[in-house]
């Protein structure tokens, strides 16, 4: 056993914490050694001076508000508890107040009337039929606003606003007398070729009409525009109408005509005869 | 403390009463100051209380209480880090050493103060070691576990500390 070795047990010698196997061992060495006996002699006067300091006492009060603070967490910790349990139950209470239990009653009964009500109005009206009826009565009077539309835009000067109108009566589904005539008004007299164009085909459309035809018919003497003219025959053959012959043989014995429209209409007697 | 950790939180007094001047001396040599000392024993029993259901009734309470009183010196050291060691210490020794001097020679007393001041010194983590083994009269064993660490590492550091305080007892002898 070296003197190191022997220094580093000295404290433990001194605190009596050496096992006693190790204590005999470093007391044998200590017999022998004059160096570490003085090591030994040095630690332990200080050893023991550290005995003799004092510590003081803690005041009085140290107790006192170490009682003061326990007794205020156990409060702490029971009010702690009442927060979470109590305010449960407290809660619970506040529901079943009479006003507020009143207040759901009467929630309840506001729910029940709007959903009896709703369910009321179902039975009442059948509402696929109803529903219908409103369509049809919409579409009715979408039909004749654009009646009343095309009948106003006729009128218009504007020759793409007249075209226009003239559209407008293939989604007519019901035409009556009313737009029948403005049609043939419009072929007879409208200033512009193109819309008697347009009109022509839009009244062709229609020639199950008698009316539609007789007004065909009694157009082809007022034309004087060689393309209506051609149109026109075109129409007469197409719907096969033998009163056309008459008139399209008037038409030849005119003047002013255009020989292609003398050759067409030749074309289209022959083929109506 | 396994009865205050079930809820019988009156246990906790028989607690003080037992270990309040112990963890006082620990403190006091620590620290240095009494004042301070008392505040931390209050904030340690605190402690326990709000956190003893930490406690696992593995090791025995007092390394517990000195655990939690070594986290709260280092909190409030932390705190106040201008508060010197050995401050008011010699002051406070004078207040109380009234008796100490009528019975002993003038020359003893004044030894103690300087031996004081050596421990004062001392850097905290050799002044621990010491404190506890010589003053609370812990086994190594319950200081490593305090400490978390090993018996060997422990009796190294003593006699390390040991050796310090020797150097600067006598310096400030001379």
């Amino acid at each position: 056993m070296n003197c190191d070795n022997v220094k580093e047990q000295l404290p433990e010698w001194l605190n009596e914490q050496l096992p006693a196997a190790e204590k005999a061992v470093l007391d044998d060495h200590l017999a022998q050694c004059p160096d570490c006996q003085q090591e030994l002699s040095a630690t332990r006067q200080l050893w023991q001076q550290m005995g003799k300091i004092r510590v003081p006492e803690p005041r009085p009060e140290l107790r006192m508000q170490f009682y003061v603070m326990l007794d205020e967490f156990k409060e702490e910790e029971k009010a702690q508890q009442r927060s979470t349990w109590a305010e449960w139950v407290h809660q619970l209470k506040q529901w079943w107040e009479p006003r507020q239990a009143l207040r759901l009653a009467y929630s309840f009964l506001l729910l029940g009337v709007g959903v009896l009500a709703g369910y009321w109005l179902q039975l009442q009206r059948t509402p696929t039929v109803a529903y219908q009826q409103q369509i049809d009565t919409l579409s009715t009077q979408v039909e004749e606003m654009r009646q009343m539309m095309m009948l106003s835009l006729l009128e218009n000067p504007s020759a793409t606003e007249r075209l226009r109108a003239v559209s407008y009566t293939k989604e007519i589904s019901d035409v009556d007398g009313r737009v029948i005539d403005a049609l043939l008004t419009t072929l007879n007299n409208d200033p512009n070729v193109n819309v008697r164009l347009v009109t022509l085909e839009a009244l062709a459309e229609l020639a199950t009409d008698a009316r539609v035809r007789e007004g065909l018919v009694h157009s082809l003497t007022q034309q004087e525009s060689p393309l209506v003219q051609v149109a026109l025959a075109d129409v007469m053959v197409k719907l096969q109408m033998k009163k056309s012959i008459k008139p399209l043989r008037q038409l030849l014995h005119r003047d002013d005509i255009n020989d292609l429209v003398k050759s067409k209409i030749e074309q289209s007697i022959k083929d109506l005869s | 403390m396994l009865k205050v950790k079930a809820g019988d939180l009156d246990k906790m007094g028989l607690l003080f009463e037992r270990y309040h001047r112990e963890l006082f001396g620990y403190l006091y040599h620590m620290s240095g100051r009494p004042d301070v000392s008392e505040d931390i024993v209050q904030t340690v029993f605190y402690r326990m209380l709000k956190y003893r259901h930490s406690f696992t009734g593995e090791g025995s309470f007092r390394s517990w209480m000195y655990h939690l009183a070594r986290n709260v010196l280092v909190d409030t050291a932390q705190k106040n880090k201008r508060m010197a060691y050995h401050h008011d210490m010699v002051e406070y020794d004078e207040k109380i050493g009234g008796d100490l001097a009528a019975d002993e020679p003038l020359q003893k007393e004044q030894e103690l103060a300087m031996l004081q001041e050596a421990l004062a010194g001392l850097s905290p983590e050799y002044r621990e070691v010491l404190v506890l083994s010589r003053f609370q009269e812990l086994k190594y064993e319950e200081i490593a576990r305090i400490l978390d660490t090993t018996e060997g590492a422990i009796k190294v550091r003593v006699h390390r500390a040991m050796n310090e305080l020797k150097k600067i007892y006598l310096r400030i002898e001379q």
